[in-house]
Formats: structure tokens, C-alpha cells, sequence
């Protein structure tokens, strides 16, 4: 502690001398503001926090402050989303909510909320990225109350399940209103560019991810982490610290260790560097984010990185803020340098808010302010002015004993020197010209960047592909699982670009039916097969004969008990050809829906997984039996299917589609069973199909032949015979 | 300087703190002064670190910008950060005639531009050409940011500033031995500014536009529910203005304002931090005696006339659904102000709110709801809002009905005593939480000098709460909350949400009146 204050001091007097350096002597009456007077800065001595650590492991901060009769603290506890599962992504965030939510074994979250709320007390809960944190509020009066529920909180939740389905609805409100501004959307999507799409700081929750939360995983986190031993409680207010230290003794030293965290290795996969687009119609203005990888703060060119920040992309005096909104107009917005955090690297961005018309502008103006850093590095003059921002503003982050309590948690937490802040302003004044240039060269490449632009395309004063090639993000919300059933219709499922896993999981699909050469190869099939009406009265079985020629020609002979129907359907025609000689022509929708359904059919699809209008995102995962399977939205050059496919084999389980039963559009589903090799493919010999949740038919194939020779005349309109007389 | 709606209520409770948490001991910290100009000065001594934060306040905003000119509070209020005769210039005397240059080309070319009949092309052309050469020769000689770059170098915090309907605010910190240069460049800047960069700040402030009110759903639907809301009152008007507007108020208009509201008689400074009043007064008194004294304007605006039947702003968007409305109740100075904060404290504070427990907790059909004060201002009558973000699969409709279960039950039945003492313990304990930062409490004691004349008045407003009744609460609710005195807003989905739509609905942005590319003559 000592040594602490002894460098705070050595502080004041740097940066009086800095102050002084720049400041001539005081004339009695300003006329300009070089002439104000600038006294030293009084020597400042911020409060430091005490340290106490328990023997359990437990770290303590207790920090006096009287100017208010109020006491307040948080514990900070390890273990955060960035280690929650990735079927389970909300986790953590569930788990904050519910874990005060919940309540106690003994009391109910609500009952907990009257008690406080009456007091004007808080206790409240919350997860983040690295940890889980639990806080208190209250006038100091009330202490002992509030921390009484602060203790049964944090040691006995009940995490009741009422509390977890309203916390599982509001997270299900955030996912259905994350694409409503641009700002959030870039915010999210470059951090996906910057980190890696599934990495743990990225990723977002969706529909899937949350519905699979259950309140057994919430028990589960609390066992696993809350342990004194991964625990950093600060308190400040108006107590006295020796009596403070009594209290939490009392309620914490006989709590016993729990076991070790596993270490959680987290892999960084900045994307490639590139032009992404999210096309947003309703907005007219446009949202730049130039990214990349940023640091830690325990790199050594931490500080000259700030330096560079503040000069390159900081406040007034930067040089983005002066070129691109002061002297060209184009941004309110507009910033951006090195990014830093304490435990994982921060994000590298440059940003601008521009009207759609200067979009291609003004990412050229950031390119030609990034590319300047090489012709026109940042200059003696630039470095002492954002060296001065930087240590004139440093008392700011001391001038509360909360702030100092704060980052005095933040270092313990994330293993950085208890002095570290100390440093800082010495580090800061040894950096030199050198220094900002070699990490602006070192760090920041305009050619390593993604370009991320979120906008209205048809406003934009060119194509974002005239700058070079463009990758679409398609920021579509997967549905809900289970949802489709009620409103296909409105669901847009239909993809228009492919996400890596869903062709990663197409690929195995193909594989597993037998591979893209053989496939492609079929261009007919002809199949025999049993086909079982599920209807009220009972199972209606009958024998079917199916010929399909790919793309669009199908025909169908069914054995009835009055004789056989023959159904064609082609791109000229679709009638079905009756017992009794009449020819029934088919409406023009049924007719475009069979014809969807051969680009619906697994070896349709498989064998165009690589046509450019074919398209797969996987999207969330969900039970078929006993099997996770990976949903997967297809659409098959406009024919919107959606599969269940087994990650493990690439074998589809299921799959759902819009068809039309016998009294109109209905959502279709069939299982496929009874995967069997075929004249050298693998297809499910069994297949049960379902419309609008009821079961509706079962087929069973018995012989399938490739390439069949196909006689021509089997699509060809028969005459009309005279109805035959009963 | 706008804010979302979340935030807004969030603002609105705060404002709304009282207590008498020791105001004895701030009588001995705070120091008035009023100077023969007319400015008031007030001086909050709080030693807990060398810093101090100020914040001044200009007693006039966008509720008092000219017809057609709608934005130019908020247009000057940035033009406040472009320097003065010595701050921002190479040679100030070139730069003024330059400047002056500017504006007379400017008047020029509006004047052709925006002719109903007979406007010629090639001179407009021409026109404009002169006017931007014009611009070009002044920019030559502006050392761009000055004003702001001295207060960061000099360590300057949350360097910012706002303007809403009734009010213009300027505030920063500064490390305390810094209070003679703050107290000279704040005076400098109201006593010479120069509108410099005038209008590619303009351009700025058009991008801020965009930014919150045109591709921001929320924006769009709250600048057309205030249009609904007040038809004769200057709210009805947005602040950051219309985009026609916007492409046509000039520097010498932003001018004609500032001399007419910005006058010491309409300003209060304070300041809060490591400050001792009797060696600060004086230095803050030879500073701003320089601002000439002016007569203070007169702020009188049409009075919006009672609401007489329901109205309704319904926008489609491919956003989620939101639902607002909003009733009229009188201005900040009304008897029954503490009940108003009593009924948003009720209704709104935490998970023990009568509509968090009625739309979240039970009915589980809004993932959040609220009713506050302020909107969109509390100087003038205003309105009190409830709104709610219906959860997915539910609709406006559900959740307004909700609401107006609860509305009822407040006309029909008395709070409970518990519901009671919670609203006014609440409203002591934030009272305090409130005092321990320095830009906190300039802020809140220059805004209560500035309304009331006396920054006590922030302490009393604890006991105002403290005699609020159930009769009370009762009596407002059934006086306020009527269907004929309401105005509804309401964001409802269009099919074809987002991306692959082949549905694609007309575009909203070109469904508003203020779409920018229909804006100006441009």
C-alpha cells in the first residue's frame, strides 16, 4: 500500500511537469488562453483498497468511503460464457439472470424483491464473458439485511424454474430484435470478423441455443464455479473496515474450497480480409467497420498503442475525427485504433456512420487515412498531444474510491500487477515517435482488415464490389426449433447464401449417399414401392410405380381397387389419368409444387450441392430420436426444404417442407428410416410422412433402378376415352 | 442528444429524486452569485479528488427554434465547439470577411434554389460555385478543433454537450488546477464565438439525423408520435429538425439565435469538485462579466389546446413491434408533479413495478414496460408515457391492453401502504446516490437553479414526494389517463422480416415526410 502512494505521488509531479512545460509563465490578465496560469496539481493520495484473502482462498477488497451514508460491493466469480457449451451459447447469461431471479431455498425471488425494493436496496446478479458477478447496494443502515440475502444468494439459489422461462422469453425477445438497428448488427457481426464467427466473445445466442438451457445447468454452474476460491468480494462505503473484515470472516472463512476451473484454451480466427456486406433496407445511412485482431493490455506495446489510439482514431484531436468529419463532413461517427483488453485480445476497428450515398467515399477516405500512417507517420507534435490527453486526463481514473476499488478487482482477477495503474503514466511519458510508428507498422495493415458495411445497397453512391470482391452476410434469424410447423408462410427460411457449416454438413450428406461423381451421374430413377394412406378409417395400402427424369419429369402409376391412376406432371402438363378413361387436368399450383418437390428429392439436391443457386445454412441443433441433429434450411434453386441431418454419418433424419394436401398448402414432414446401399448409393428404403403434425403415409420401397430406360410416351397425354358405363 | 426510450425513462426517474439528505451540509458547500450581467453562478465545493466538472446551462432549446429553421438550437450548440476570435483562427480579420463572404453567397443561392417559379439553372449553378469557393477561402484559415483540442490536452473528460425541446447543456471535467483556463475558454466561447465550418458541421449534424431518427425505427416512430401528440406546441417539432430545414437555416441565422437566447440572464454555470468558492467566485466572476448583459427572452409558445379524441401513429416496419402512448399532463411546475413521479415510480422502478409484475412476470407478454414523465420535454405540458417491447408472438394490441388493466386499477384502487413507503424511501435513497459525483451533481443543481431559481428546490422535491397521498395518486390517474386525452404509436412488423424477403414492403424511410433525399433542393 505504501509503495503504492509513493508512486501516485511521483505522478503528480510528472504531470505537473508536463502541465508546466507546456504553459508559459501566467500574465495578470488572460487575453489568450496560452497565458492562463496552471498551478501544480495538489499532491493526491487516492485510497487504497485493503487486501485480505481468506484461507479458503477467498480475496477480499474493502475500501472506506464516508462521503455518503451507503455501502456497496460486488464478487466477482470465474468462469464466464466464454466457457459455456456451444449447444447451450446464453448460458451464462440465463444463469445471471435466474440466479437472483430464482431466489434462495428459503425465500422466492419475488419475496426478495419486496424486501429490498422497500429498503431502496439491491442485490443483483450477472454473467459475462470471464465471470459471473453478484452486487449490493444499500444505505448503510440496512447493511446487515441486505447482506444477509447478498450471502443466501450467492451460497443457496433455487434457480426456480418460473423465473428461468421468463428469463429464457426475454432472451428469446433480444435474438427476434437483434437485426432492428444497424448499430447492433455491426457491433455484432465485426466482432464475428474480428474474433471468428463461433468464437466464445462473438458468438451470439440463438432460439436453439437458449430453448436447450434447462434449470439443471444452472445448478450445475453454481456448483461448478461459485467456490470461495474463485471469488474477489470489494466493498466500499461508509464502514468501518477492522469490523467489516469481523463480519465477512464470520460469514465466509469456514466456507470450504472448491475444485480447480479447467483452464479454458480459446482459439482467435479473425476472418479474411475482404469486403462483407449486410444489406439493410430500411435505413439511410451506413455503417463502416474496418476490423481486425486487436491485443491485451500486458503486451509491452500497450502503451504505445494508447499513445497511437488517441492520436490516430481518439477524440477531437485525432486524426480520423479532423479529416473525415470535420474537414470532409461525411460522419458523426467516425474513430477506431488498436483495441485492448485485460484477459483476451480486444478488436482492431475503424469506423464511420456515413449517409448511404457516401458509403464507397467514405471507406475510402479511412483507406487513405490508414495508408497515410506509412507516407505521413504521425508526427512529435501529434505524440505530445495525445501523451498529454492521456496523462492530464490519468487523475480521472482514481478520483472515486470506487474506481480504484474497481481496478484494483480488475487486475486480481486477471493476474495483472496490483501497481499496474501506477505505471501507467511513467509508460506512457517514455513513448516517443518511434515507438507510435513502429506499432502503427507493426499492427496496422489496411490489407489484413475485413470491411464490414451495413446499409441500403441501392443507395449507395457505388457498388461495394467496385472495390473488390464482396461476401453477403446473411443475418437471418433461424427460427425457433419446431417453429416452421406454425408459420412456414411467414418464416423465411428459404437461404440465399450458404453458411460454412451448412455446406461443410452438405459435403457429408453427399458423402454419405454415395459421393457427388455417382450422383450426378443419375439422371433417372425408377422405384417400386408400397404406399400406406394413414386415414381415420385406417391404413390404405397401395402398390406404386414412380419414373422420374430430372429435373421436371415425373410419372406415377398407383394400383387402386377400381385400377390404376397414372399421374405426369411436366413442365407442359400435369393431369392424372383415371380408371375410368377421364383425364382430370391438375391446377397450375399443384403442378409447380410436385415439380418442386423432384428439386426437394435427397438425390436432386445432392447431386446440385455445388450449383451456385443451391444453398445450405445450418442453423441450430435439435433431437431426432436420440440423435442431436444439425439443422440444415436448403434451398434447392428456389425450393425451400429444411433437413435434420446426423453430424456423425451425414445422414438427412428428417426433413420439412410447404406441399399441398387435400385441402390445400399444409407444412409436409418426413422421417427417413431404413438407410440401405442401392445399385452403389446409400438411400432410406423407408420413409414416414407426416402434414401438419399428423401422420399421413408411410412409403416403403422395394426396388430402385438408376438410369432406367425411359420411354417417352410415358409423359404423353392420353386421348380421352368415353366414361365407361357402370 | 436524443435518447432511446429505455434510457429516457431511465433519465426521467432519476431527475426525480428528493430528499433532505443533509441539505444543511450543502449550504455550507454551495455558493450562488449572480452578476450584474445577469449570468448565475454556483459553485459546489467537493474535495474528494483534484478534478472538478461543470455544466451550463442555456435556458432555451429546440422548443424555440425559428419556423423553417427547426434543428438550430442543436445546430449551434455544435457550432459552440468551433473556437472564438482567438481560438480556432490564423488571422481572424481575413477569416471574418471571408466568413461574412460566405454568407452573402449563401443567401444567393437559397434565394435562386429555393424560387416556387422561374428559377434558373445555369445561375443557380453559378451561385452555388460561389458560395463554395466562398467556403473554400474561409476554411484556409481555420486550425480545425482548436477549442476542443486545448480541453483534451489539458486532460478534459466527456467533452460533450446536448440540446432537447427545453434546454441547451455544455459540461466537461478538468483536473482542478485547470480552473482558470475552463473558466476562460467557456466564457470566450459565449462571449466570441465564431461560426466557422458552419455548413459542413451542418452536413455533421445531417448524419446525425440519419444516425437516430431516420435508420433508427424507434427514432422514426418517435419523431412522427410527437408530431401526433402536440399539433400547436413547438414539441410537436423534432429537435435535431426536418430535413428541408436542415438543408436551409444558414451561420447567420445560428447567430441571430445565439444573441437572442444565449444571453447571461438565460444562462447558470456550475460547478462541482475540488473547488473552494471564495477563491473560484471571483476568477469565475472576471470571467463571465465580459458576457454583455441582454434582456432575457421571452420563451412563451402557443399553448397546446386540450386533446379531444384518440390519435393514433402506426408505423410498419420490418422491426419488432413496439407499443407507446402517451397522455397530456401539465409542465414541471404543476402541484401534482411529485404525484406524476410518485405513479412512474410505481409503475415502472424495478421487478416490484405494477407493470413489470402485470406484462412480465405474469402474463409473460412484454419482455419490458414502463411509464414516465418528459415527453418529449417537462417545461412545457408534456406528455406521460407507458410503453411496452412486446415478446415474440405477442402484439401491441395484447400488451396496451395490459396496460390499461393497470391504469385502471390505478383510478379505481388505492396503491397499497407498502407500494407507498417503497416510492418514497426510493426516492431518498436516490437522492443520495445521486450526490457523489461531481458532473451528477452540477448537472442536477444548475438544472433546479435554472427551473425553480433555487437549487434547494432538488432537496425539497423529497419532501413534495413525501406528502404525495393515494388520494392523490387516484385523483391524477383518473384526471390524466382518459382515452380522448391519449395518443397512441405503434411499430408493427411487416412480413418479409429482414433478409431473402420476397415480400418486400414499401420502404419505410420513404414513407416519412422527412426522407433527406426529398429534403432541401438539393
Amino acid at each position: 500500500m505504501t509503495t503504492t502512494t509513493r508512486t501516485i505521488l511521483c505522478l503528480t509531479v510528472i504531470i505537473a511537469a508536463v502541465a508546466l512545460m507546456a504553459i508559459p509563465q501566467a500574465a495578470a490578465q488572460a487575453t489568450t488562453w496560452q497565458q492562463i496560469p496552471i498551478p501544480a496539481l495538489p499532491p493526491f493520495h487516492p485510497p487504497q483498497p485493503k487486501r485480505i484473502q481468506l484461507s479458503n482462498g477467498m480475496v477480499i477488497f474493502l475500501q472506506e468511503d464516508h462521503e455518503l451514508p451507503l455501502i456497496s460491493g460486488s464478487a466477482r466469480i470465474r468462469g464466464g460464457s466464454s466457457s459455456e457449451p456451444v449447444a447451450k451459447v446464453g448460458l451464462v447469461d440465463m444463469f445471471g439472470e435466474v440466479w437472483r431471479t430464482g431466489g434462495t431455498k428459503t425465500q422466492t425471488g419475488d419475496q426478495l424483491d419486496d424486501f429490498l425494493e422497500i429498503r431502496a436496496a439491491k442485490v443483483e446478479t450477472s454473467g459475462g464473458p470471464d465471470s459471473t458477478s453478484i452486487s449490493l447496494s444499500c444505505l448503510k443502515g440496512d447493511f446487515d439485511d441486505v447482506f444477509k440475502i447478498f450471502v443466501h444468494v450467492l451460497r443457496n439459489p433455487e434457480f426456480r424454474a418460473d423465473k428461468l422461462d421468463i428469463a429464457k422469453k426475454q432472451a428469446e425477445d433480444s435474438i427476434s430484435r437483434r437485426n432492428d438497428e444497424i448499430g447492433e448488427i455491426a457491433a455484432r457481426e465485426s466482432a464475428k470478423l474480428a474474433y471468428g464467427a463461433d468464437n466464445p466473445y462473438a458468438r451470439e445466442p440463438e432460439y436453439s441455443t437458449i430453448a436447450a438451457i434447462t434449470r439443471q445447468d444452472l445448478i450445475d454452474w453454481h456448483q461448478t464455479h461459485v467456490h470461495p476460491n474463485h471469488i474477489i468480494l470489494g466493498l466500499s462505503g461508509d464502514f468501518d473496515a477492522a469490523a467489516m473484515e469481523t463480519k465477512l470472516r464470520a460469514a465466509f472463512e469456514s466456507w470450504p474450497k472448491g475444485a480447480d476451473l479447467p483452464k479454458n484454451e480459446i482459439k482467435f480466427h479473425p476472418s479474411a480480409p475482404g469486403y462483407y456486406l449486410v444489406p439493410k433496407e430500411d435505413v439511410n445511412q451506413s455503417t463502416i467497420r474496418m476490423v481486425g485482431l486487436g491485443t491485451t493490455r500486458n503486451n509491452p506495446d500497450y502503451y504505445a498503442i494508447a499513445v497511437f489510439n488517441e492520436a490516430f482514431g481518439g477524440g477531437f484531436s485525432s486524426r480520423l475525427f479532423n479529416d473525415i468529419r470535420t474537414k470532409r463532413g461525411l460522419a458523426y461517427n467516425v474513430g477506431g485504433g488498436i483495441g485492448t483488453n485485460f484477459g483476451h485480445p480486444g478488436i482492431m476497428q475503424f469506423v464511420a456512420g456515413t449517409k448511404s450515398q457516401s458509403t464507397i467515399e467514405s471507406i475510402q477516405a479511412l483507406d487513405e487515412d490508414i495508408e497515410n500512417l506509412t507516407k505521413d507517420p504521425i508526427t512529435e507534435r501529434e505524440i505530445k498531444n495525445a501523451k498529454d490527453a492521456i496523462l492530464n486526463a490519468f487523475v480521472f481514473r482514481l478520483d472515486s474510491p470506487d474506481k480504484v476499488l474497481a481496478e484494483r478487482m480488475t487486475y486480481e482477477f486477471y493476474g495483472y500487477p496490483a501497481d499496474w495503474l501506477d505505471k501507467y503514466p511513467a509508460e506512457i511519458q517514455k513513448v516517443n515517435a518511434a515507438d507510435v510508428n513502429r506499432v502503427a507498422a507493426k499492427y496496422v495493415h489496411r490489407d489484413q482488415l475485413a470491411v464490414l458495411v451495413v446499409g441500403n445497397t441501392k443507395e449507395f453512391d457505388k457498388p461495394l464490389s467496385s472495390l473488390g470482391p464482396v461476401k453477403t452476410i446473411d443475418i437471418s434469424i433461424p427460427p425457433p426449433p419446431g417453429a416452421q410447423k406454425e408459420n412456414a408462410e411467414e418464416e423465411n427460411s428459404n437461404p440465399t447464401v450458404s453458411n460454412v457449416e451448412g455446406k461443410t454438413l452438405a459435403a457429408k450428406v453427399v458423402a454419405a449417399m454415395g459421393g457427388e461423381a455417382k450422383l450426378s451421374a443419375i439422371k433417372a430413377v425408377k422405384a417400386s414401392m408400397t404406399l400406406t394412406q394413414k386415414t381415420p378409417q385406417g391404413d390404405f395400402p397401395m402398390q406404386m410405380e414412380s419414373v422420374i427424369v430430372y429435373p421436371d419429369h415425373l410419372h406415377a402409376e398407383m394400383q387402386t381397387p377400381d385400377g390404376a391412376i397414372n399421374v405426369v406432371v411436366t413442365p407442359d402438363a400435369a393431369f392424372m389419368d383415371l380408371p375410368n378413361g377421364q383425364v382430370q387436368n391438375w391446377p397450375e399450383a399443384r403442378k409447380a409444387e410436385t415439380l418442386e418437390q423432384i428439386k426437394r428429392d435427397p438425390i436432386f439436391i445432392a447431386a446440385h450441392s455445388k450449383d451456385p443457386n443451391v444453398f445450405f445454412r445450418a442453423d441450430g441443433t435439435e433431437k431426432v430420436g436420440d440423435t442431436d441433429a444439425r439443422i440444415v434450411d436448403v434451398n434447392a434453386a428456389g425450393a425451400a426444404i429444411r433437413w435434420w441431418v446426423d453430424p456423425q454419418n451425414g445422414r438427412i433424419l428428417k426433413e420439412t417442407y410447404r406441399t399441398i394436401g387435400p385441402h390445400g398448402p399444409v407444412q409436409g414432414e418426413t422421417e427417413m428410416d431404413d438407410w440401405k446401399p442401392v445399385n452403389g448409393i446409400n438411400l432410406p428404403l423407408l420413409r414416414h410422412n407426416k402434414q401438419n403434425g399428423q401422420d399421413s403415409s408411410t412409403s416403403e420401397y422395394k426396388t430402385i433402378e438408376l438410369n432406367p430406360a425411359v420411354d417417352p410416351k410415358l409423359f404423353e397425354k392420353p386421348a380421352e376415352k368415353p366414361p365407361a358405363q357402370p | 442528444m436524443k435518447l432511446t426510450l429505455r434510457s429516457l425513462a431511465i433519465v426521467f426517474i432519476l431527475t426525480a429524486l428528493g430528499c433532505a439528505q443533509d441539505v444543511a451540509s450543502f449550504e455550507k458547500r454551495i455558493r450562488v452569485k449572480q452578476l450584474p450581467n445577469g449570468l448565475t453562478l454556483l459553485v459546489c465545493e467537493r474535495p474528494e479528488a483534484p478534478v472538478f466538472s461543470f455544466f451550463t446551462l442555456v435556458d432555451a432549446g429546440s422548443a424555440q427554434d425559428p419556423m423553417r429553421q427547426t434543428g438550430l438550437a442543436h445546430m449551434f450548440e455544435h457550432m459552440a465547439f468551433k473556437g472564438t476570435d482567438t481560438i480556432g483562427s490564423t488571422n481572424y480579420a481575413a477569416e471574418k470577411v471571408a466568413l461574412e463572404k460566405v454568407e452573402v453567397a449563401y443567401a444567393a443561392y437559397t434565394a435562386e434554389r429555393d424560387k416556387g417559379v422561374g428559377r434558373d439553372e445555369a445561375k443557380l449553378k453559378q451561385l452555388e460555385k460561389t458560395w463554395k469557393d466562398a467556403i473554400a477561402e474561409a476554411d484556409k484559415y481555420v486550425v480545425p478543433n482548436q477549442f476542443g483540442k486545448i480541453v483534451e490536452q489539458n486532460g478534459g473528460q466527456d467533452l460533450n454537450a446536448f440540446t432537447d425541446y427545453d434546454e441547451t447543456g455544455y459540461h466537461y471535467s478538468l483536473p482542478s488546477n485547470r480552473l482558470e483556463l475552463w473558466a476562460y475558454l467557456e466564457s470566450e466561447r459565449f462571449l466570441h464565438p465564431v461560426l466557422r465550418e458552419f455548413y459542413k458541421e451542418r452536413n455533421v449534424v445531417i448524419e446525425e439525423r440519419r444516425l437516430r431518427t431516420d435508420s433508427n425505427p424507434i427514432g422514426r416512430l418517435l419523431e412522427q408520435f410527437d408530431a401526433a401528440a402536440f399539433e400547436a406546441h413547438p414539441y410537436h417539432r423534432p429537435t435535431v429538425g426536418w430535413m428541408s430545414d436542415l438543408n436551409y437555416f444558414s451561420a447567420t441565422d445560428a447567430k441571430k439565435f445565439f444573441d437572442k437566447y444565449y444571453v447571461p440572464a438565460n444562462m447558470v454555470v456550475a460547478v462541482a469538485g475540488d473547488v473552494k468558492a471564495e477563491q473560484v467566485m471571483p476568477i469565475l466572476e472576471k470571467y463571465f462579466s465580459h458576457l454583455p448583459m441582454s434582456q432575457k427572452p421571452d420563451e412563451a409558445t402557443t399553448i397546446e389546446p386540450p386533446q379531444n379524441s384518440e390519435r393514433k401513429v402506426e408505423l410498419m416496419e420490418q422491426s419488432q413491434p413496439l407499443y407507446l402512448e402517451g397522455y397530456h399532463r401539465p409542465d414541471y411546475r404543476s402541484k401534482d408533479d411529485a404525484v406524476y413521479e410518485a405513479i412512474a415510480d410505481l409503475m415502472s422502478e424495478g421487478r416490484t413495478s405494477r407493470l413489470y409484475r402485470a406484462l412480465v412476470r405474469d402474463k409473460k407478454i412484454a419482455s419490458f414496460s414502463a411509464g414516465f414523465s418528459g415527453l418529449p420535454g417537462t417545461k412545457y405540458p408534456h406528455l406521460f408515457a407507458f410503453y411496452a417491447f412486446p415478446l415474440p408472438g405477442h402484439t401491441p394490441q395484447e400488451v396496451a391492453d395490459a396496460i390499461h388493466v393497470e391504469i385502471d386499477r390505478l383510478k379505481k384502487e388505492d396503491i397499497s401502504d407498502d407500494e407507498l413507503k417503497m416510492i418514497k424511501t426510493r426516492s431518498k435513497a436516490n437522492l443520495i446516490r445521486s450526490l457523489g459525483d461531481n458532473e451528477g451533481l452540477a448537472t442536477q443543481l444548475a438544472t433546479y437553479q435554472t427551473r425553480y431559481g433555487d437549487w434547494r428546490e432538488l432537496f425539497r422535491s423529497v419532501d413534495r414526494i413525501d406528502k404525495v397521498t393515494k388520494a392523490d395518486i387516484r385523483r391524477v390517474a383518473n384526471e390524466t389517463f382518459n382515452d380522448t386525452n391519449r395518443t397512441v404509436g405503434v411499430i408493427e412488423t411487416t412480413k418479409g422480416t429482414g433478409h431473402g424477403s420476397n415480400q418486400s414492403s414499401a420502404d419505410p424511410a420513404s414513407q416519412e415526410s422527412g426522407s433527406p433525399d426529398q429534403g432541401g433542393a438539393q
